[in-house]
């Protein structure tokens, strides 16, 4: 099975804390569809494919920013070209601010099938702080207008941690979208990247960000809500009602192959010798230019050894809070993870961070909350 | 060369003053350096001497100059160190000559360091020549400083060179002035051979070599010579001059300056202020002033990865070899590991030391609190000295304590009096005299403890007198003084390295600026760290480093995966690059933050 991930790099307007591959929408959108359905196509042959595929993700930038008939024809390319499994997960992510009932029936019908609405907060002053282009109403009517289109499974992603926001201000945001029983939500810490707009601002004393206490006790009350209204943690900041959770993101999680299309796009599968990572070009011209060449735009490939695909299989896997299956670990790499890492898994055992389990390896919430020092362990 | 040709004189200026561009000027004059071969400030030769704007080590330079009666004179400038932690070293540098030629910048004036260099040369007997550089500035004022020398220093002025060292103007005057006002040296050139040591110097090639100046007799290759101090012999090898490129000649006769190659190891068998004689027809006595000079601050010095400690030993063995004055001893911290206790002059030596240990051999290191020398009188009658807090006695056992005390001369302009006078109170300064050297300079003298000035007093003095004050300092005495240990620990565990050995009065607000500096640079951990300080058993401060509730990220995905693990693989690094402390881990730059406050 091997997942496939498409990147549309382009949006109306970056957010500031976003550092992504991302654009303003300029000439090249026209061309890009071209390209993409180009890669797809070259790559079939070329590129290592374990059938069949259970999911597939539109993401980006701005996978809306282009008009449906595109995303539309892309897809239609991955279905020609891979075979997709009946059933399968096809997400895009949309900004609120950029679609309409009219393109969610357009997407529906296509066989789009799962949606994920960035609206980070419902709080617009907030939205504006952080340079969003859309209002909370506005999120609401797409949300609706989804719904009305006949998409089932709906996933909205939010944030804490942004400049003025409070624990209470989360917990409204939390109920509003709560109140409209999307199937799935993400809820992310916001990580301060360097050469972010917000990262300039916070270093120059504009902008002043919730301390570190505040942002955990945002987190911590907002798990508890999420609970409260059926909502299952499943991964660090990952929630789904029963049975919704992300394919394609499981994929990510389980370090399972997936194929990356479009400008800056990652991919990870089993060559030959070893576990390789490959990553396109993260220019939009050397993409187009590569492409109508005919070449696959490929920017860097690494292989993965084995003790290595061993660390990213636990470093991934133990984000999941139902962990790494143990028979899953043994059947992939011939040993236990307490013979692959005597050492590192006792220091885990030490801090009581194993949940104990006789199928799985997985961690206690604390574990998860200091999941980078578990992992530090294993390095 | 006959000695009634010979000329010996050093330049004794203030930082930046401008000695080193006038050496530069002299040598152009007298041809000694063709003029596109001048790198400027050609004997400053160390990159931080050059950077700092401060000469560390002495060198000589011989010139022939071709006076207007058309004789022909040598000349050596000696070239001696601005600081007051070498000041010994600028003693010895005096005794070798006969003159000294004192540069005061026509913008600014005499400042204290120099006014303590120019009473050492009054002091050695040396005729002393004021020049007035930089009057090519628009601020210069040749006649108020003119003036100033005249009443401060008591010196005939009037005739003195007034010069811009930068443009070469009327340097000629000051080459002229040396000829006629400068005596010739008057040794005997057939006696039993005196040679002053005033400076030492490691080559890689030539090995340990002396700079002297030869008084009586002379030094020649295959003599056979005699430390006088230190009693050791060596086989002369080599005898040269500075031009300012190594020269070797035939010989160094009376009233000659130049270097003695031997075979001398290190710089330790020949020191400073040492005579050199001759074995078959030794002197009956040396050279009057020989010293052996005492360190007086000390401080740990650990590299930062414990692995360098090899490199560290290296490193300090190579700087030994060229700077005798520097002292270290092999040391074990339980929150540092291996490391070493250096022992300074001064402060500045000490800086210059670490950095050009960082520099020169590229290390990262972490140094530990510095200290000064205590007395502690203990109950028994006995005298224990240490210069290490970790070291001191059992307060139980302890009569009583003694610490040294400085005089610190201050010169400033009056805006600045009342805060210097203020910081010179905060640090348990006693006031001892002050005078208005003239209606915009005054000098402030007072007793201060070494203790408060090596940790931040200078920066503190420049930066309440916008940088207008100069200071100098001499060790004056030990006085009984009411002194404690502080420590710190963390998380119960008492960490040595950060020991400081402090005035009672002192303890509570230092413990608490440096509990709350802990609390800054200590990352937070897996669990809550108390950081306290102490004396004795007693709690004095108390700050808390919180325990840290989220260390994951929050998003990974398959595209960043690679990035990921990068971020991970710092935060690995990092933890590799801390110290611990008992349970706790402590950034290698923690410990230096933390000594730079003087609470």
């Amino acid at each position: 099975m091997t997942g496939i991930y498409v990147h549309i790099p382009y949006c109306v307007k970056k957010c500031s804390y976003c550092d992504f591959c991302s654009v303003p929408r300029d000439d090249s959108a026209s061309l890009y569809p071209d390209a993409l359905c180009r890669e797809i196509e070259l790559s079939r042959d070329r590129l290592p494919y374990e059938g069949p595929v259970p999911s597939v993700f539109f993401g980006g930038g701005t996978p809306t920013a282009l008009p449906p008939a595109a995303l539309i024809r892309i897809l239609d390319t991955i279905r020609r070209t891979y075979d997709l499994l009946p059933g399968a997960e096809i997400t895009t992510e949309c900004n609120p601010g950029t679609a309409a009932y009219a393109d969610f029936v357009k997407l529906r019908a296509a066989g789009f099938n799962r949606l994920s609405l960035g609206l980070q907060s419902a709080d617009d002053r907030l939205l504006a702080a952080v340079g969003r282009i859309h209002t909370c109403d506005q999120f609401l009517t797409a949300f609706r207008a989804a719904r009305d289109a006949g998409f089932q499974n709906i996933n909205v992603d939010l944030m804490h941690g942004l400049p003025g926001q409070t624990q209470e201000n989360y917990l409204e945001t939390l109920q509003k979208v709560c109140d409209l029983e999307p199937e799935h939500i993400s809820a992310y810490a916001l990580i301060l990247e360097e050469g972010t707009p917000l990262f300039e601002q916070v270093t120059a004393g504009e902008v002043s960000l919730p301390d570190e206490d505040a942002v955990a006790d945002m987190e911590d009350a907002g798990m508890a809500y999420l609970k409260e209204r059926g909502f299952v943690r499943y991964e660090v900041s990952n929630f789904a009602k029963p049975g919704r959770e992300c394919r394609h993101n499981l994929i990510y999680w389980d370090d399972e192959p997936y194929l990356g299309f479009g400008v800056a796009a990652h991919s990870s599968a089993r060559g030959k010798g070893a576990w390789l990572r490959w990553s396109n070009t993260e220019s939009i011209p050397t993409y187009l230019k590569k492409l109508q060449k005919g070449k696959l735009p490929t920017a860097e490939t690494l292989y993965i050894d084995k003790k290595e695909e061993m660390f990213e299989v636990i470093m991934l896997g133990l984000r999941k809070v139902k962990g790494i299956p143990r028979q899953a670990f043994l059947d992939r790499f011939g040993m236990t993870m307490e013979q692959a890492f005597p050492e590192p898994f006792l220091q885990v055992q030490y801090s009581g961070w194993w949940v104990d389990s006789p199928t799985h390896y997985a961690l206690t919430k604390e574990g998860m909350d200091h999941l980078n020092a578990a992992l530090c362990c294993f390095r | 060369m006959d000695q009634s040709h010979i000329r010996n004189f050093c330049i004794i200026a203030h930082i930046d003053h401008g000695k080193s561009t006038l050496a530069d000027r002299m040598m152009e004059l007298t041809d000694t350096v063709a003029k596109r071969d001048m790198e400027a400030q050609l004997l400053d030769s160390m990159d931080i001497e050059r950077e700092r704007g401060i000469t560390i080590k002495a060198s000589a330079v011989r010139m022939f100059y071709t006076a207007e009666n058309g004789e022909q004179y040598m000349f050596n400038l000696i070239d001696t160190p601005g600081h007051v932690d070498f000041t010994y070293e600028v003693s010895r540098a005096l005794k070798a000559c006969e003159g000294a030629v004192l540069v005061v910048d026509a913008t600014q004036g005499i400042e204290a360091q120099t006014l303590a260099n120019v009473y050492l040369a009054i002091d050695n007997d040396l005729e002393v020549l004021p020049v007035i550089n930089k009057i090519d500035l628009p601020s210069a004022e040749p006649e108020r400083v003119m003036h100033e020398i005249e009443d401060v220093i008591g010196l005939p002025a009037e005739d003195s060179p007034r010069v811009s060292a930068k443009t070469g103007m009327n340097v000629e005057e000051v080459l002229a002035q040396i000829v006629e006002r400068v005596p010739a040296p008057t040794g005997d050139p057939d006696g039993p051979t005196k040679a002053l040591i005033f400076d030492c110097l490691y080559d890689n090639y030539k090995g340990a070599l002396s700079y002297v100046r030869v008084f009586d007799g002379a030094i020649r290759p295959g003599m056979r010579i005699r430390s006088m101090a230190t009693g050791h012999e060596f086989d002369v090898t080599e005898v040269g001059v500075f031009t300012p490129q190594w020269k070797t000649v035939e010989e160094l006769t009376a009233g000659e300056v130049g270097y003695v190659a031997a075979s001398i190891k290190s710089v330790e068998e020949t020191k400073v202020g040492d005579t050199l004689t001759d074995v078959e027809h030794p002197a009956t006595a040396p050279l009057p002033g020989y010293m052996k000079v005492n360190p007086m601050v000390f401080c740990g010095i650990y590299p930062a990865d414990g692995s360098h400690y090899g490199d560290l030993q290296e490193a300090l063995e190579k700087l030994k070899l060229n700077d005798a004055s520097l002292s270290f001893e092999k040391e074990t911290s339980a929150a540092l590991g291996y490391g070493f206790r250096c022992g300074f002059l001064g402060l500045l030596h000490m800086e210059i030391i670490t950095e050009r240990l960082e520099r020169e051999f590229d290390l990262d290191l972490v140094t530990t609190s510095p200290s000064v020398v205590y007395r502690v009188k203990m109950m028994s009658g006995e005298t224990v000295i240490i210069d290490n807090p970790a070291s001191l006695p059992d307060p139980s056992e302890i009569d009583y304590m003694e610490e040294p005390m400085v005089k610190a001369s201050i010169m400033t302009p009056p805006d600045y009096v009342g805060p210097i006078m203020e910081l010179c109170q905060n640090n348990r300064g006693i006031f001892e005299h002050m005078d208005y050297i003239e209606k915009d300079r005054v000098k402030i003298l007072y007793t201060l403890p070494l203790n408060e000035i090596i940790y931040d007093f200078f920066d503190s003095l420049k930066s309440r007198s916008k940088g207008y004050a100069s200071f100098d300092y001499e060790l004056k005495d030990y006085q009984k003084s009411d002194l404690v240990r502080l420590d710190f620990l963390l998380n119960g565990d008492m960490c040595d390295a950060l020991s400081t050995i402090v005035h009672k009065d002192r303890a509570y607000p230092k413990g608490r600026a440096v509990c709350e500096k802990l609390k800054d640079v200590i990352p937070r951990q897996q669990f809550e760290i108390p950081v306290q300080a102490a004396i004795g058993g007693k709690i004095i401060a108390r700050e808390t480093v919180k325990a840290v509730r989220k260390d994951v990220l929050a998003k990974c995905y398959g595209g960043d995966i690679s990035r990921k693990k990068k971020l991970l693989e710092k935060q690995k690094e990092g933890k590799k690059r801390m110290r611990q402390v008992g349970t706790v881990s402590v950034p290698s730059d923690a410990f230096m933050s933390v000594l730079r406050i003087n609470g």
